[in-house]
């Protein structure tokens, strides 16, 4: 599951008032959502009562992204069941060590961009991602093959 | 590198140093909790030394009439035999958990009535991946991603995407359905009968019940030759002890290609007490040595429902924690010697408790695979006792 712009824009005012010195509460969004705003830029959120159960479940939300590596990456570790699909199924490790992690064995190189440490999975280097960088590709593998939403990403 | 002993995949690419790296979170749960809740050895709830709970235990097993030896999945298949010496020379009963677990599959397999494979070999050639009535993102973390659908091995080098077909068959949506996207099926079934006809009638050319989701799964299996159906307690259950519509199935699918059977889920050495069972009496399970042959009477769940056994010998397992509560109930009425590394529910309520070790931390042995594959598992340390010393030390006392 991904945390979208559209998502934060559906608990925004969505009144357009330019408070935040953006021309949409939409644009405010995107920006957030790439770590360029923060949320309390947003002064009506905070000042209005009538905001209220919209601002906690924003904060919640964006909780995660403060988290989030450079390529946008959340890990939930209490999520995660170990199933190692995500270091078994990422096209970077294949290629890197594919008679370890691309066998679905545990990784035989020391900078693994995932690794399975304690029963759950952490983020040991991240700039071995594809999408780290500016020529990054989008993609999705790891995600894609973690049935319990353990792994997310902030999709701006 | 060590194994990991916690369930029937037991992966083998385990590093321990200040983490537990690459094991799963029940694996690496196993290697970090393993000096938490020791056992102690007991005698009637108070603490003893452990000669006077094994002389305690001989003699509680020597005075018993009707013995019965229970667990023994989670042990290497040395104290196995052992164990099974034991009950011979009592002349008493012997079960494991695979009586209501998947000992019917492993049963079928060992007097070969359907075709099997080994892991390695699915990971080699598989194309077809069935996973019917079981989830094992949550049984078995890693059997996916290091022995079936994830793996790049041998003939199948382009991944998951190109490579490999998942199929998975549940009354829900599992998390492993979940995993059910891009080149796979997930089939939501209310009744496998259902399903096994669907599949039997459009492998004869009609059209049945799932007739889309079928004939494109059948039209998968033709374009490799290699494909295994892994079959869990739903399986199980759903077909309720009447086997022959799925062996029907299985055969008439091997007509069009090669299709295996496995059987997914269960204890670490579930197999191996099954094999040791079936080599040594011709059964796998819920056997009696008084009377030499095995029976549903005979399953320890049964056993004790009508009162036919006075002592029970439990190895390895916490049949008050996992049974049904109207046997809990009754077990806790009889004599009890608990031979487990941890001070189990069970534990806490028996007679006897002798502390053993945990396989792959401090003891070691042979493990069977769930796919038959004999392990060696070195531990991690050298334990003080393990279940093969005491089990060696009840058998001579008695």
């Amino acid at each position: 599951m991904a945390i979208t712009p559209m998502e934060v824009y559906k608990l925004l005012p969505k009144t357009n008032c330019k408070k935040c010195g953006e021309a949409t509460c939409m644009s405010f969004a995107f920006k957030v959502i790439n770590r360029e705003r923060k949320l309390e830029d947003c002064t009506p959120l905070f000042e209005e009562k009538k905001y209220a159960p919209q601002l906690e479940e924003l904060k919640k939300m964006l909780k995660g992204i403060e988290e989030a590596t450079e390529t946008g990456l959340i890990v939930d570790e209490e999520l995660c069941s170990g199933c190692a699909n995500c270091v078994v199924v990422c096209p970077v490790h294949a290629s890197d060590d594919p008679y370890g992690m691309g066998s679905g064995y545990g990784p035989t190189i020391d900078d693994p961009i995932l690794r399975i440490e304690d029963g759950v999975v952490k983020v040991i280097n991240m700039k071995k991602c594809r999408r780290y960088g500016k020529n990054r590709i989008l993609c999705v593998a790891c995600r894609e093959n973690c049935p319990s939403d353990a792994i997310r990403f902030v999709e701006g | 590198m060590v194994t990991c002993a916690g369930c029937s995949c037991l992966c083998t690419d385990i590093v321990v140093k200040d983490k537990v790296f690459n094991a799963c979170r029940r694996g690496a749960s196993i290697f970090r909790n393993a000096e938490n809740n020791k056992a102690k050895p007991k005698v009637d709830g108070k603490e003893v030394d452990f000669d006077t709970a094994l002389n305690k235990a001989i003699e509680l097993i020597s005075n018993s009439k009707n013995l019965a030896v229970y667990g023994l999945d989670t042990v290497p298949l040395e104290a196995q035999e052992l164990a099974i010496k034991l009950a011979e020379k009592k002349e008493a009963f012997i079960d494991d958990n695979s009586s209501f677990c998947l000992g019917d599959f492993v049963e079928m397999i060992l007097k070969k009535e359907i075709p099997t494979t080994t892991l390695d070999e699915v990971k080699k050639n598989a194309y077809v991946i069935f996973y019917w009535g079981t989830d094992p993102y949550n049984s078995l973390s890693r059997h996916l991603s290091l022995y079936t659908y994830y793996p790049r091995a041998g003939k199948r080098q382009r991944g998951y995407e190109e490579d490999r077909f998942l199929v998975v068959v549940d009354v829900r949506k599992s998390h492993t359905a979940k995993l059910a996207k891009k080149n796979a099926r997930f089939i939501q079934v209310n009744n496998d009968l259902e399903l096994i006809d669907g599949f039997i009638s459009a492998l004869d050319g009609k059209a049945g019940n799932y007739f889309k989701d079928v004939s494109r799964i059948i039209s998968e299996m033709k374009r490799a030759d290699f494909n295994v159906i892994f079959g869990g307690l739903g399986l199980k259950y759903g077909l309720n002890s009447d086997y022959s519509r799925f062996l029907e199935m299985v055969n008439k699918m091997n007509e069009i290609s090669n299709v295996y059977f496995l059987p997914a889920g269960f204890h670490a050495n579930m197999r191996g007490f099954n094999e040791l069972m079936f080599e040594k009496t011709g059964f796998v399970n819920r056997y009696s040595f008084r009377e030499g042959k095995a029976s549903k009477d005979f399953e320890f769940k049964n056993l004790i429902l009508n009162d036919e056994i006075d002592t029970a010998l439990i190895i390895g397992t916490d049949p008050l924690n996992s049974l049904p509560f109207e046997v809990a109930r009754k077990l806790s009425k009889i004599k009890k010697i608990v031979i487990d590394p941890k001070n189990t529910f069970t534990a806490r309520t028996a007679d006897v408790v002798l502390p053993s070790a945990i396989t792959g931390y401090d003891q070691g042995g042979t493990m069977v695979r769930s796919d038959g594959v004999r392990i060696e598992v070195e531990p991690l340390k050298e334990g003080d006792v393990s279940d093969i010393s005491i089990l060696k030390r009840i058998l001579e006392g008695i």
